[in-house]
């Protein structure tokens, strides 16, 4: 869960990690209050979860705090990939001498902490990582294990910080791992670290990701107004319905729609689809043992969706059952009827039952059935790929 | 022989009297896994399927001689649970939940390191020696005893490989899930290297997908085995996923799509497939 640049700064201020003197306007109103108040030309900054602001024209700088309503006005009609900014955080305009990087994050491979810190920050970090990691320190640590005073020494003097500056950075260094352990973190960076004019180290960005499974024991997030929040750009309609519904979905831009099992399949599924020619409308995740009710929305989706030309459907029963597929898929049928053609697959646990429930609804109303192919352990799930994509080639009026 | 998992092993369940826990108890008693007690603090001196419940791991490990424990608690727990068995001398953790705080299988990975104890998951299906013993949440459909050891990340592509061993007349020796979530408590490398420390196991096949750093730390290890590996990834034609951010990037570098994995297998020494039905063909050309 990633972060506004307010929302990590509140958390760099809670441990004394020096921050501008920074207020969050949602109206060039406001925005112009805040401007006479902080007495300094104001820095409004939009608020999105995402990079690259200042290549979308999103960081602004007013010289007299008499134009900052003119300046936000501007912000405010702005769509950062895809983001519309509705918060600004304005901001007295920092003397900048220097500009460092500081991050924690973690080392899946090593199952280790990880600081990073550069004498060159601002600037895209991976880039500086690629051209030249000798400008990259890192110090690797335990989940459990302390840094210390001359731990964050060291980060200071490898990244160039002056002697007189150590006694400000070693609290920052030492900060953000507390901050990092405390909030279930899996990344904060200060991306600035400035040293300033008169020789002051101050956080002028933040960008924090916390760990989605651990939010729960920090209820003092929620206190502070953060709340689960989706990350990466801009749900299409149906993600959001999706979304609502609690079923993990992707937009692709084929035309076969993916009814598959868990996640595994989900992205398998799709691979094989195209090793035989086709293209997937989409990626799904059923979850283990879904309900009839979750699985008939999953297929809702998939028949409103207008690209989608054919159902693809693989079931192979482990923690979840046969019958309960065979209901759902009834369920489905019953309520809103298949208006393209489905080709599906269905095994293991309960396989039995759930054919029984479908002959029993196919014998109650062939019609529902009409358009539905439906296949047992004994067609290979390759068959099943092969024939979607030919029945695909068909719907478009190929042959 | 087999790996990790056999009719000897004494398992024990942690949440035995839990819903999960003691459904799952019940299945894995009727495959034959010799479940011989379980925990649930506050509930010590009652049974769940005639076997012993303990308020803790150490008076279970002391009245039963349990090696092995299967975790049915809710993710908050798994922390506190999976160390609490460690640090009793049990020497294998199956840890089946899933969305594990991070930092809570970061130290879980610590301890157990520390302790010579093997943890899987959070979040796997567990693992199946076949007509041995099943750990965990996965159908017995699909699994024969035979020659050929299967890892991968989920539980669904794990039966898909496994009926196509079963079919195909191979059988399996163990099939291992190493679990879905972004820390697991055991890599491919590791398991791979039981599996060519095990005689009967012929072949490996493992199975990754796009994400995550775990298959690429596998190279290694396969170029050093004497048995062969056959590989698949999947998400080869998906876009690519969501990542950690900058620092994370930093740290594991261009890791991460699926055809970058794959190619680095292969460079390793492992044997792509495509899909399930290759596997039969090249098990046949390697003669195993």
């Amino acid at each position: 869960m990633r972060l506004y640049e307010f929302e990590g700064k509140g958390l760099f201020g809670k441990f004394k990690i020096p921050i501008p003197d920074g207020r969050v306007a949602s109206t060039p109103d406001e925005v112009d209050a805040i401007a006479k108040e902080i007495n300094a030309p104001p820095a409004p900054k939009p608020q999105v979860l995402t990079g690259g602001r200042g290549k979308a024209g999103g960081v602004k700088v007013v010289d007299n705090p008499a134009d900052a309503r003119a300046g936000a006005e501007e912000l405010f009609e702005l769509t950062i990939k895809g983001f519309p900014v509705e918060k600004l955080l304005v901001e007295p305009k920092l003397d900048i001498k220097k500009e460092l990087y500081l991050g924690v994050t973690i080392d899946r491979l090593n199952y280790k902490l990880v600081i990073i810190a550069s004498g060159e920050g601002g600037v895209d970090i991976e880039e500086i990582a690629e051209k030249s990691p000798e400008k990259i320190f890192r110090k690797s640590l335990d989940i459990d294990e302390e840094l210390y005073g001359f731990d964050a020494i060291e980060i200071a003097k490898k990244i160039g910080i002056s002697s007189e500056l150590t006694k400000q950075a070693t609290p920052i260094v030492v900060n953000l791992l507390k901050l990092f352990k405390a909030y279930d973190a899996k990344l904060a960076e200060i991306n600035p670290l400035v040293i300033t004019g008169d020789g002051k180290l101050i956080a002028a960005d933040s960008r924090i990701s916390l760990d989605d499974d651990a939010v729960f024991r920090h209820p003092d997030l929620a206190d502070m107004g953060i709340e689960k929040r989706h990350e990466e750009g801009e749900m299409t309609p149906r993600e959001q319905q999706a979304t609502e519904w609690g079923i993990p979905y992707l937009d692709l831009d084929g035309n076969i729609g993916m009814f598959p099992g868990g996640a595994g399949f989900g992205i398998m599924g799709n691979d094989f689809i195209q090793y035989y020619g086709g293209k997937p409308a989409n990626f799904m995740d059923s979850g283990g043992g879904p309900t009839p009710e979750r699985l008939a929305r999953m297929l809702v989706l998939l028949n409103e969706n207008p690209n989608v030309k054919v159902i693809f459907g693989a079931r192979f029963g482990g923690i979840s059952r046969c019958d309960d597929f065979a209901k759902g898929v009834t369920m489905f049928l019953k309520e809103h009827g298949l208006s393209k053609p489905m080709v599906c697959r269905m095994t293991g646990n309960m396989w039995q039952e759930g054919v029984r429930l479908f002959d029993e609804a196919k014998k109650e109303n062939p019609e529902l059935f009409k358009n539905f192919e439906f296949h047992g352990i004994e067609t290979p799930i390759e068959e099943i790929s092969k024939r979607a994509v030919e029945l695909a080639r068909i719907a478009e009026g190929g042959n | 022989m087999a790996i990790l998992v056999d009719k000897n092993s004494k398992v024990m369940v942690q949440g035995i009297t839990g819903g999960a826990g003691s459904f799952h108890t019940k299945r894995m008693i009727a495959y034959g896994t010799n479940i011989v007690g379980g925990t649930t603090p506050g509930k010590g001196g009652r049974e769940v399927e005639g076997r012993p419940v303990f308020d803790t791991v150490a008076e279970c490990v002391g009245g039963t001689g349990a090696d092995t424990s299967v975790i049915f608690l809710p993710a908050r727990f798994v922390k506190d649970a999976a160390i609490e068995s460690i640090r009793a001398g049990v020497k294998f953790v199956v840890v089946v939940p899933e969305h594990i705080p991070i930092h809570d299988m970061l130290l879980v990975r610590k301890e157990a390191m520390k302790h010579g104890c093997t943890v899987l998951g959070g979040n796997t299906a567990g693992i199946i020696t076949p007509g041995e013993a099943n750990l965990g949440i996965m159908p017995d459909i699909a699994f024969t005893a035979g020659r050929v050891g299967t890892v991968s990340r989920s539980g669904s592509i794990t039966y898909y490989i496994a009926d196509t061993l079963t079919r195909s007349g191979y059988g399996e020796t163990t099939c291992v899930g190493l679990g879905g979530d972004p820390i697991l408590g055991s890599t491919f490398d590791e398991i791979l290297a039981m599996f060519d420390a095990d005689e009967k196991t012929r072949a490996v096949v493992m199975t990754g997908e796009i994400g995550g750093v775990y298959e690429e730390r596998a190279c290694d290890q396969i170029s050093r085995m004497k048995t062969p590996v056959i590989a698949m990834i999947g998400g080869i034609f998906a876009p690519q996923g969501k990542r950690m951010g900058h620092a994370g990037a930093i740290v594991e570098g261009k890791m991460g799509t699926a055809k970058e994995k794959l190619d680095a297998l292969a460079a390793a020494g492992a044997h792509p497939a495509r899909t399930f039905k290759d596997i039969p063909e090249i098990l046949k050309k390697l003669g195993v």
